[in-house]
């Protein structure tokens, strides 16, 4: 699977645990919906450590970190406030995690959805996506991602042979070629071979696939309700 | 009230004016201008054997720079970037000063940087910068300015911003224009 190439008009790069990704999924459901398109959704499981150095909280205060500067603090601890507000604007509501999770296998069924159900994404999104921000889930467990998969309506029997074969390695495939093609984070959106970082760009998005009607518009984040 | 902190150095801030302007004109709205000096940093050269942290700081830059040329381009702006990142912390430094008006200076200053990729920590470049477009009676006194400006950064990171523009609007803090919907949502509301 190459990163930029795709059947689909667009092509959306989430992970479960970016707070960003969290508060563009209902968003960006829309526009798939408001334009009567099947976007390709994918899965890209970000190595944060890599970066923005590591952190583990327990009951809300920082008990380890590492590789973090103050100024990184201040950043993260704006992002994740900026994410909350807009979350809370969608009725949902967003905790910071207490650790920089693995969120492979729930990213892995994201390839499990598409391949057995595809119209039913949006709702094992709604399934694994809120109650993570809620801290009630530990995907770092297939017996949990699998849960979300059944309340979601979609068949799991094969899940676990999937998400460590088959779907581990198209999963993993596709995460060397991010940082050689432009990607570094998400949600990321492709749209003819052009990375488009941040949901602030849903309604250029929604302007270039209706036609490219009037003049572009500026980034934003859109606040009507979802 | 909106405060809006901006640095004339700020590919984001720059893009920001338009659709500030938009705004206070579609609210009649005041904008208290506000120097923020930001740290915007060079794209890092990567090899093969780079580490991912710088890579990721590399790909993201690249990236950032294509995203303000290409929004740059709808609003009718050649964004073109200097050779070098410049230090524009005495025309900040006069921004934290000016009394009046700063919207002409605001204006001249981001085109003097980014049309004529003017040195806007020249005395040569600003003095004349300033006397063009503001009318309260402005000393120039570079060690003033600079004071003003470092004042003016430890309070502000007090307030939690780390990039630009940032905008506070009734006590909250959102950090680039991509927020302008919701402060525009609260002028509504409040008006």
């Amino acid at each position: 699977m190459n990163v930029l190439q795709s059947d689909a008009p667009l092509i959306v790069y989430v992970d479960v645990k970016s707070p960003y990704a969290f508060v563009a999924i209902r968003p960006t459901l829309a526009l798939e919906v408001e334009l009567g398109m099947k976007f390709d959704w994918r899965p890209l499981t970000l190595d944060i450590p890599s970066y923005l150095g590591s952190a583990e909280k327990k009951e809300g205060k920082v008990v380890a970190s590492s590789g973090r500067s103050a100024k990184v603090w201040n950043a993260i601890r704006y992002s994740y406030g900026d994410a909350r507000r807009y979350a809370k604007r969608q009725g949902l509501i967003l905790k910071g995690t207490e650790k920089i999770w693995d969120s492979s296998i729930a990213n892995i069924g994201i390839l499990w959805v598409v391949e057995q159900d595809r119209d039913k994404l949006g709702r094992y999104f709604e399934a694994i996506f809120p109650s993570f921000w809620k801290r009630e889930l530990d995907i770092e467990e297939v017996q949990v991602v699998k849960s979300c998969l059944t309340e979601a309506g979609i068949d799991s029997d094969g899940f676990d042979d999937f998400q460590s074969g088959e779907g581990r390695v198209l999963h993993d495939d596709l995460q060397p070629q991010f940082h050689p093609h432009g990607i570094y984070g998400v949600p990321t959106y492709v749209l003819n071979d052009e990375v488009l970082f941040g949901r602030e760009h849903i309604p250029y998005l929604r302007w270039y696939l209706s036609g490219q009607e009037g003049p572009a518009p500026d980034i934003a984040y859109e606040i009507e309700s979802c | 009230m909106l405060t809006a902190y901006i640095d004339f150095k700020s590919p984001d801030s720059y893009l920001a004016i338009k659709p500030i302007l938009a705004l206070v004109e579609r609210h009649s709205i005041a904008v208290a201008w506000r120097p923020f000096r930001t740290s915007e940093r060079e794209v890092p050269t990567v090899t093969d054997n780079s580490s991912v942290a710088k890579m990721h700081r590399s790909v993201r830059a690249t990236s950032r720079c294509a995203i303000h040329q290409k929004y740059a381009a709808y609003q009718g702006i050649n964004l073109q970037f200097p050779e070098s990142i410049g230090n524009t912390d005495l025309a900040l430094g006069a921004l934290a000063l000016i009394s009046g008006d700063p919207l002409p200076f605001v204006k001249a200053a981001f085109a003097a940087y980014w049309t004529d990729h003017a040195d806007l920590n020249d005395p040569a470049v600003l003095a004349p910068l300033i006397s063009e477009t503001i009318r309260e009676s402005f000393a120039f006194d570079k060690k003033k300015f600079i004071n003003a400006l470092e004042s003016a950064q430890a309070e502000i990171l007090e307030l939690g911003i780390v990039d630009a523009p940032a905008f506070i609007i009734q006590d909250q803090l959102f950090i680039g224009r991509e927020h302008l919907p919701w402060i525009d949502e609260i002028i509504r509301t409040e008006t």
